[in-house]
């Protein structure tokens, strides 16, 4: 018969020694919204949950003279209602609030969305192109750990045992900085990312591209940080060679498989399209900036 | 007396393929007893699985059904529906 | 009752009344399937097969019977082995041998989710204990899942006895195909060769589930002495009380069914899965077992509806009449025969007026779940190639498509392409009404198009209870038989306070259970306010006679004497005497001394059922670069003969046509290379969420049928026909390209326009 037990520690010492000293499979819960749905399937069977909401801090967002800090069990729905975070990281917002549907949000995180390390999780791009850093606290010590290094494989991370994410900083963003993320699904809600595509521009005051991050989703084992998508856009006012020159980057980068969310050769011509597209809202709103 | 329309799926397998049957028939009873008489099976088969329209309207399971010479009498399946 | 012509006569009807049972929904009181828990129930699961087709060697249940809380284990070998045996039931075709078999497998297993063992214990935990702990040996056969594969030479073959009937000469060697269907009349050939213009097209649709909110779900209790109830969701009590008894071998007596508050059915409820299971289980193990499907399991396991090829084609002369039209349809049964290929063929193009035509088609059995009835049952496939190469036949023609369907368009005394002359049909008023829409004239932008389609369907009637029961204080009960999936308690209330003369708030509608009622025909077909209506009118005029013989005896006058107006007794004329009208609360406080409680029963087998017509009118926006369709408009005319209660008639119409939205942008079963669905869930199972869709304007077009006494016409079914159709010519207008698979998912409009830029 199945074991289950149930903690939810209020520091992170307790939390990590929890996890640390978990004899059998331990899984650490944020909001729930993925760990859930993977219990009542019978997809996982751990014998303990650790409940990471009542440590302090955990839960919640500072802005700072940095930047911001977002615990890594805050809300998607607390996320969309910050003010200050929807201006600076408009991308991250928009692809958060997009995990689910409205009832989800109240529970989805980010450090969910992360480590449950789906390929086509819609934070993730987001908040790799605007290079943010994830603070993981274990049995070792604290470390800053860069979000593109969490994830290493389908269902898997880069943590060790004992190890979880305290929160995520992001630095402020400069002048004429912003982001965009934009997904390719076949409904309107409630979809799984075909395709997904997160991209952080930074433009001078004549408006030409001096930093990119262009990030696709869903469209390789892992999230793909497009090298040659930011080579495409840097230096341009994403004029129409830019643009073409950032739709084949994007295509080369995929590397994905054929499956029931669509083909190769869909999520490949639509990883273009994507990148595109959201480039040209995240230049859109770097200008205004 | 009246006519009465075969539908294909029974002219290959009872009528020899006649299309159409003049009957003495004037009530849908007395039809399946008339059609089991004369070609035996397909009075039951009818009784069972076919529906008739009289003068475009369908009915199902109707055996007081009056037949009338003059009247566009043809043999469908049943219909079921979702 | 005189058929009523005039809407303007009628007080009640065409209101829109709240719903009885809308409070315990919206506060979540309504009971459904699962929600009812007596003393001592079992959890019940269902053991199935990973395999698409296997040879079943050994089932070993010894170690699951062994866990402690595990209170009963069956197989096959605990039910009986009834004989193929075909009868009419609920209101399709079927074979109470296959009924069995699809229940829980005997020898073989036909699909991937086919059940093959059941348990009962006393938490979910144990149930799951149990599952796992059963042993099942199988020897795996190459399976086939396709129609067309299925028909191939080399197929595998599920039955080894099934030879194709209705082919001449009949075939020697067994294969998958049960059956040959053709309907038409006239020389199709001839018909072709006489056309200036002929357009043709093969089309292809995959296999789409119901997909009701709800899954099936039921609780039995078995008696030591044999009496069993059954509380379950259902479209039909005395359809699952007929097949538990069938397939148990138990009598009729002995089986007592309640439907539960039901949410959704539109067919995939008309037949049983879980319910023989369950009362076999609680007759073993001595107490009430419930079972609840999974989502997982209602779509491995319960009957979608068929996916095929059509083919047709269709020659007119410039003027666009049409000469001839053919049609060959092939569909798949899934695991056991009856797929609706003779429906589809029967609608195919009952639309129009054809002196030549011919739909023909094969029933085709294959390694997937057994089909079961969707929303008029085959004919949104076949209609989906017709009205396809309709709008070509139009772009060739130079013609407005609404035109061309006029142009053709069945009325009454049209010999119908499925043998009979059509009665009063509304398919000219339809179509008139869909083109002097606003909608057909409004203006598009770039990316954009417009589509029209139409549908028909029969209708049906059947057998119907109804009994009225007048209370004390004058307000009245109206039990009938039929489970309520579109509103119709409302309807029931509404046409038996018309006739009674009464308020709807003096009626409240019951659904009765098997026990309490007469004999009813499932909840299905688009039958309920027609036959069930007529029931229940009928009940209420009878009331309405005995409340005047009641009149009589208190004014001691002759019966005859007695009027009924408005809900009161009044004497029929100045010589009857000037007696003051008797209202029906007041006649009813007297019933004991003037005879007894005052009822009405009245059972029927309803015929004359109206069939009936409709057109839809869709906009879309097509994004070239990512295959995505965007709705932006859509209306749907329909005639409803008389809409009783219009809000519940616009709702059976926009669900019928989002359901059809749904079949024709993304909703499919995908299967592996090993015949297993790939995505048996909502997530990659895609419906159309609330986002995906705009208001869907209906609009009632009312050409009442004779037959009814409120001129009902059935409405459930054909808003699901046109939609496919509909969204495919409106791409073709949009993009110059013509889709012939369902769905047309993003995939598939990016591939043809990568195809079509060469």
């Amino acid at each position: 018969m199945p074991r289950l037990s149930y903690a939810a520690p209020t520091s992170v010492p307790d939390a990590i020694k929890l996890l640390a000293g978990a004899a059998g499979l331990a899984k650490v819960m944020s909001g729930g919204t993925d760990l859930l749905v993977q219990l009542r399937s019978g997809r996982t069977s751990p014998e303990l949950i650790v409940d990471t909401k009542k440590i302090p801090g955990i839960v919640g967002i500072r802005e700072t003279e940095s930047g911001f800090v977002i615990g890594a069990a805050t809300s998607g729905a607390e996320i969309g209602e910050h003010a200050g975070l929807c201006a600076a990281y408009p991308g991250i917002v928009e692809a958060t609030n997009l995990i689910g549907s409205t009832q989800v949000q109240g529970r989805a995180s980010l450090a969910g969305n992360l480590c449950n390390a789906s390929p086509a999780a819609d934070s993730v791009p987001a908040v790799i192109a605007s290079r943010g850093v994830a603070i993981v606290v274990g049995p070792n010590g604290q470390r800053s750990v860069p979000v593109e290094q969490i994830v290493t494989a389908p269902g898997r991370t880069s943590l060790a045992k004992g190890e979880f994410i305290l929160e995520f900083h992001l630095p402020k963003p400069k002048a004429h900085q912003s982001d965009a993320y934009l997904r390719f699904i076949p409904r309107t809600e409630m979809d799984i990312a075909v395709v997904g595509c997160g991209v952080s521009v930074t433009l001078d005051d004549n408006g030409v591209c001096i930093d990119a991050r262009v990030v696709l989703g869903a469209v390789a084992p892992t999230q793909v940080v497009v090298e040659a998508g930011a080579k495409a856009l840097i230096g341009s006012k994403l004029d129409e060679a830019a643009l073409a020159a950032l739709d084949a980057a994007a295509r080369a980068a995929c590397n994905p498989i054929n499956d029931k969310r669509g083909t190769i050769d869909f999520r490949v011509k639509v990883a273009g399209v994507m990148a595109r597209r959201t480039a040209a809202i995240a230049f859109e709103r770097a200008g205004a900036r | 007396m009246p006519t009465i329309s075969i539908p294909s799926s029974l002219r290959r397998q009872f009528t020899g393929g006649m299309t159409q049957l003049e009957v003495e028939a004037t009530t849908f009873r007395r039809l399946i007893l008339e059609l089991e008489r004369r070609f035996p099976g397909l009075g039951n088969q009818v009784e069972e699985s076919m529906a008739i329209a009289v003068d475009g309207e369908i009915f199902q399971d109707a055996y007081s059904l009056q037949l009338k010479a003059g009247s566009d009498i043809v043999l469908i399946p049943k219909i079921a529906g979702g | 009752m005189n058929f009523v012509a005039n809407k303007s006569d009628l007080k009640v009807v065409g209101t829109r009344p709240v719903r009885p049972d809308g409070m315990d929904k919206v506060t979540g009181k309504a009971q459904f399937g699962a929600d009812l828990t007596l003393a001592g129930t079992l959890v019940g699961k269902i053991k199935r097969s990973p395999h698409a087709h296997a040879r079943i060697v050994a089932i070993d249940t010894s170690k699951a019977l062994a866990i402690p809380g595990v209170k009963s284990v069956i197989t096959a070998a605990d039910i009986p082995d009834i004989p193929s045996e075909e009868a009419f039931v609920g209101e399709g075709p079927t074979n109470f041998r296959d009924q069995s078999l699809n229940c829980i497998a005997r020898d073989k297993v036909l699909y991937e989710g086919h059940a093959v063992a059941a348990v009962a214990a006393t938490s979910s935990a144990i149930a799951d204990a149990a599952l796992a702990a059963i042993e099942v040996t199988y020897e795996v056969l190459p399976h086939v899942i396709d129609v067309e594969a299925a028909m191939a030479e080399d197929a595998p073959i599920l039955f080894e006895g099934m030879i194709t009937q209705g082919v001449d000469p009949k075939p020697t060697k067994a294969s998958n195909i049960v059956k040959k269907v053709a309907f038409g009349h006239g020389d199709w050939q001839a018909g072709m060769a006489e056309a200036d213009v002929v357009v043709e097209g093969k089309y292809d649709t995959a296999a789409v589930h119901q997909a009701y909110i709800e899954p099936h779900a039921c609780i039995a209790s078995v008696n030591p002495d044999g009496q069993t109830t059954i509380f379950a969701s259902s479209q039909g009590q005395f359809m699952i009380r007929q097949y538990t008894a069938k397939i148990l071998g138990m009598d009729i007596a002995d089986i007592r069914v309640t439907p539960a508050e039901i949410g959704g059915g539109f067919g995939g409820k008309t037949i049983v899965y879980i319910e023989p299971l369950a009362v076999a289980m609680s007759r073993q193990a001595g107490r009430p077992v419930k079972i609840v499907m999974t989502r997982d399991e209602v779509f491995r396991a319960s009957g979608p509806t068929s996916g095929g090829t059509i083919e047709v084609k269709i020659g007119a002369k410039k003027d666009g009449t049409i000469t001839g039209a053919y049609a060959m349809v092939k569909l798949q049964a899934g695991a056991f025969p009856g797929s609706p290929v003779a429906p589809a063929c029967m609608c195919a193009f009952a639309m129009y007026d054809l002196k030549n035509v011919m739909a023909e088609g094969y029933d085709v059995v294959s390694n997937r779940a057994k089909v079961a009835a969707y929303r008029a049952p085959g004919a949104p496939i076949s209609t989906f190639a017709v009205e396809s190469v309709m709008d070509e036949l139009a772009i060739k023609l130079g013609m407005d498509p609404i035109d061309l369907r006029m142009k053709n368009a069945a009325k009454q005394g049209t010999k119908a392409s499925y043998g009979p002359v059509f009665p009063v049909i509304g398919f000219e008023e339809v179509l008139e009404a869909a083109k002097a829409h606003p909608h057909w004239t409004a203006p598009l932008g770039p990316n954009q198009g417009r589509g029209v389609a139409t549908g028909f369907w029969f209708n049906i009637g059947g057998e119907s209870s109804a009994s009225v029961f007048v209370n004390e204080d004058g307000s009245v009960s109206v039990v009938s038989g039929s489970p309520d999936i579109g509103g119709s308690r409302a309807s029931m209330a509404m046409m038996a306070a018309e006739v009674l003369g009464i308020p709807y708030e003096k009626v409240r509608p019951i659904i009765g259970d098997t026990a309490q009622i007469g004999i009813t025909g499932v909840t299905g077909g688009s039958r309920v306010t027609f036959a069930t209506g007529m029931a229940t009118t009928q009940a209420a005029e009878r009331a309405v006679d005995e409340l005047k013989k009641r009149a009589a005896m208190i004014w001691d006058i002759s019966p005859d004497a007695v009027d009924w107006k408005d809900g009161e007794a009044v004497p029929a004329g100045a010589n009857a005497g000037g007696f003051d009208p008797l209202p029906l609360a007041a006649i009813a406080l007297k019933a004991a001394k003037t005879g007894g409680p005052i009822n009405a029963e009245v059972s029927i087998n309803a015929q004359g059922a109206g069939a009936a017509f409709g057109a839809h009118i869709a906009d879309v926006e097509v994004d070239p670069e990512t295959g995505f369709v965007k709705i932006l408009r859509y209306t749907a005319v329909q005639d409803v003969g008389r809409a009783i209660h219009p809000s519940y008639v616009e709702g059976q119409i926009q669900g019928g046509a989002t359901q059809g939205i749904g079949w024709a942008l993304n909703e499919e079963y995908i299967y592996d290379k090993n015949g297993r669905m790939d995505n048996a869930g909502f997530l990659d199972y895609r419906v159309p969420v609330a986002s995906d869709l705009p208001m869907i304007e209906a609009v009632l077009v009312e050409v009442p049928n004779p037959r009814h006494p409120f001129g009902v016409r059935g409405v459930g079914e054909v808003p699901i026909i046109p939609p496919m159709a509909a969204i495919g010519n409106a791409i073709k207008a949009a993009t110059g390209m013509r889709l012939v698979s369902l769905p047309m998912s993003p995939p598939k409009v990016r591939a043809a326009f990568d195809a079509a830029k060469g």
